[in-house]
């Protein structure tokens, strides 16, 4: 790594560097959304059965799910990563590395956030259900589920923010991720006085990303809200 | 004569060590309204949660309309949709609206069409005084209006038996009368119902029998007019005195 | 699933239950383990003569030699102990001076006027930003490494200065995600509470100290596991910016041997046992300053 006596005052020399490279920026940029992206839809097709699977499973299913779950919840992402992009399979590609990486340890998290979401729903809301002669699994589908899922969403909301910002470590597998660019950017030769402007310009780009994302699946909450708040 | 509608056999119920039921049987003939009543922990809503299988009994069986219900085959969903059932908590599908509510059930468990069940849903919240709440959600409606749907919501299923688990309990008493009221027209109208109550307003007037359940025992059965004025029990008689007083005097 | 089972609460790690009777297992793992690490440790630099610096206690030769994985794993222990060392102190003393920093950040966030927007600019800044880009601008932008080329040993052992880098960023990260908490945690305290106290004589000052932070912190308990286990974890981010923590010691010994399966495994396995051990601690401490009706008993706020 660099070790120059770089100056710590903010440069305009070194601003005008952060933005001819914006192109550069702007492509790291969409590799961190699609692996943000990709890796939180996974994370929610594994993670949302996983959840449920925690509640309403038989304890042959329960056991294996809950222990996969602290596994990868207890496991650094770090980790996580390297280890999958050396397991054979998947040595064959970085992002495909990642995705899956980020988005089981996503699911085991997402798991979590459904297990509570499930279990806060009124117990009265199933009694109803089976009362009017609706099986199990419909009661689960058409009552509770739909309840489940609205009262995920500030957990949904924080767990993409954490999924955004862990793409970041993706910077491992060599990915050109927006972190990777910038560090690409700063790592050139006689570039390393721009270090910290560039930095700085990712973090805000990731900022910006994180709060347009939460203001967004906040909207969505306030769409699909049941009128005037939920009872029970 | 025919079968009767609901035939309860010798049923126990334990939670651990505290047994809940030891013992129940009665008979209910179609177009009969049973009203149970006794003090808290007596098994009431137990009793009633037996009957549509949302509790197992632990001995014992019940038959509807000549049907073994607890037998282990049997078909616990098709029970349920013969047996419509009203909770205190009223316990409405709190994401979707009244009248969906109740095109629900006859969508997914009847196997109605949409349009089919929504006429069907707006005809029962018509029966119960609340077309105009079509699109209402339930946190938006009053207790007893959220009652009423939970009543159009059981009584949309066409059931052979309705079962009412206090519905009156959680509702301010300004708001009791305008429950009370649908059911005693269901009453008229030959609805067979089980139902638990404190309101004895209701049952000196609607209920065909009444009976008194202690301790998980069935004390006394027979008209209202021998449980207030002639009860063969003192444990009847002291139960009914403290009710009362609680409730109410009946005329 | 309810029958004797006790739930740790808050570490999102396990979720709801833990049944009861593996707790002893657990126990008796967690006790192996850092008998281990304490022995470990004492071999490496207090001469303690139970073993040889840098040698693993069991023969590498015993379990196949040192090019079989198993070899490997066990030859590498010496120096993963040595990683776990340093990431135990980042962990540690980032999550105290973290903690330091975020009760006065919280309590101006929840009473304070100007500096409420300031206390809530900078935990928004620092929360809305991956971990690693905060190290990198204080490593790389900053180049603050310079400033601790003179301290170079911590408790007897020979420190990096990028470790005190680390310790900075990784204490302002964790500042900002416990002030979160904490606020969280004094504002389910009843506001009542602060105006009995007023009403008292105290002041609001002492009010806060004396009467809304004791109850708020045993709320904040959950969600202060979680930030401890989130440290334990994230604290392998240190190694990009050459802080030679558990991770890095796993990975340099994976790239020279090519086991990269085998170390990650045991490195996974070490990070399990960090996080089971914190959670343990933390379900105790919780359960020593219960007071019935606070926090702990039911669902949290």
């Amino acid at each position: 790594m660099t070790s120059a006596t770089t100056s710590v005052v903010l440069q305009s020399s070194d601003w005008a560097y952060v933005l001819e490279n914006a192109d550069i920026l702007f492509e790291g940029t969409v590799e961190t959304i699609k692996l943000t992206v990709l890796a939180m839809v996974l994370g929610f097709l594994a993670g949302f059965p996983a959840g449920a699977a925690e509640v309403y499973g038989s304890p042959w299913i329960r056991k294996p799910v809950w222990a996969a779950g602290v596994g990868l919840r207890a496991t650094p992402i770090l980790v996580i990563l390297v280890f999958l992009f050396f397991v054979a399979p998947f040595a064959t590609s970085a992002f495909v590395a990642a995705v899956i990486g980020l988005g089981f340890r996503s699911a085991a998290y997402q798991a979590q956030m459904f297990r509570g979401a499930l279990q806060s729903v009124d117990e009265g809301q199933m009694e109803a259900a089976r009362s009017v002669g609706m099986t199990r699994f419909q009661a689960i589908r058409r009552v509770i589920v739909p309840q489940a899922l609205r009262r995920s969403i500030p957990g949904f909301q924080n767990e993409f923010t954490i999924v955004l910002k862990d793409t970041s470590i993706a910077i491992i597998l060599g990915i050109s991720e927006l972190l990777g660019v910038t560090e690409d950017l700063f790592l050139q030769s006689g570039r390393s006085g721009a270090a910290l402007e560039l930095i700085l310009a990712a973090s805000l780009v990731y900022f910006v990303l994180t709060v347009t994302t939460n203001r967004g699946i906040e909207y969505l909450g306030e769409v699909y809200e049941i009128p005037s708040g939920e009872s029970t | 004569m025919s079968d009767p509608l609901l035939r309860v056999d010798d049923v126990y119920k334990s939670y651990g060590d505290e047994d809940v039921l030891k013992g129940i049987s009665f008979e209910m003939d179609r177009g009969d309204v049973e009203v149970l009543v006794g003090p808290s922990g007596s098994g009431k809503s137990t009793l009633l949660r037996c009957v549509n299988r949302l509790t197992e009994v632990d001995s014992g069986d019940v038959y509807l309309d000549g049907e073994c219900v607890t037998a282990p085959e049997a078909d616990v969903n098709a029970l349920r949709r013969e047996v419509g059932m009203v909770f205190q908590d009223f316990n409405l599908f709190a994401h979707l609206s009244a009248l969906e509510n109740i095109t629900l059930g006859l969508k997914h468990v009847r196997g109605f069409d949409d349009a089919k069940a929504r006429e069907r849903g707006h005809e029962h919240l018509e029966r119960v005084g609340l077309a105009a709440q079509a699109e209402s959600y339930p946190a938006e409606l009053s207790g007893g209006q959220k009652q009423r749907v939970g009543i159009a919501r059981a009584l949309a299923m066409d059931p052979k038996l309705m079962l009412f688990d206090e519905p009156t309990s959680a509702l301010d008493p300004e708001l009791v009368g305008e429950v009370t009221s649908v059911m005693r027209e269901l009453a008229e109208e030959g609805m067979t119902m089980l139902v638990v109550t404190h309101e004895m307003g209701f049952a000196s007037e609607a209920a065909s029998r009444m009976m008194f359940l202690d301790d998980g025992r069935l004390v006394e059965r027979g008209p209202p007019e021998q449980l207030f004025r002639n009860p063969q029990h003192e444990r009847t008689e002291r139960f009914l005195e403290r009710i009362t007083r609680l409730h109410g005097e009946i005329e | 699933m309810s029958d004797g089972t006790e739930s740790v609460r808050g570490a999102d790690v396990f979720g709801g239950d833990r049944p009861t009777r593996s707790r002893a297992v657990l126990l008796v793992v967690l006790g192996a383990f850092w008998l281990w690490l304490l022995a470990r440790w004492l071999v490496e630099w207090t001469g303690v003569p139970v073993g040889v610096p840098g040698e693993p206690f069991v023969d590498v030769a015993l379990v196949g030699g040192p090019q079989t994985p198993l070899g490997v794993m066990v030859g590498s222990l010496p120096a993963l102990a040595v990683g776990v060392y340093v990431t135990v102190v980042l962990t540690v003393v980032s999550i105290a001076l973290g903690f330091v920093l975020a009760v006065p950040l919280s309590v101006a966030r929840v009473y304070g006027a100007v500096s409420s927007y300031v206390s809530l600019s900078f935990t928004e800044l620092i929360r809305g930003t991956p971990l690693i880009a905060q190290l990198f601008v204080l490593y790389y932008g900053l180049n603050l490494s310079q400033y601790f080329r003179g301290l170079t040993s911590f408790a007897g052992v020979t420190v990096d200065p990028a470790l005190w880098v680390a310790v900075i960023g990784f204490t302002i990260n964790s500042a900002a995600y416990q002030a979160e908490y904490i606020r969280a945690a004094i504002e389910s305290v009843d506001p009542r509470q602060l105006v009995a106290a007023r009403s008292v004589g105290l002041d609001q000052l002492d009010g806060i100290r004396y009467v809304v932070l004791p109850q708020g912190l045993r709320y904040a308990i959950p969600g202060w596991t979680n930030e401890l286990v989130y440290l334990i974890k994230y604290s392998s981010l240190a190694t990009f910016i050459t802080v030679t923590e558990l991770f890095t010691a796993a990975n340099d010994v994976a790239s020279e041997t090519f086991r990269y399966t085998a170390m990650f495994t045991v490195v996974a396995l070490f990070y399990l046992l960090l996080v089971l051990t914190a959670t343990t601690i933390m379900s105790t401490v919780e359960d020593r300053v219960a007071i019935p009706g606070i926090g702990g008993a039911e669902g949290r706020p």
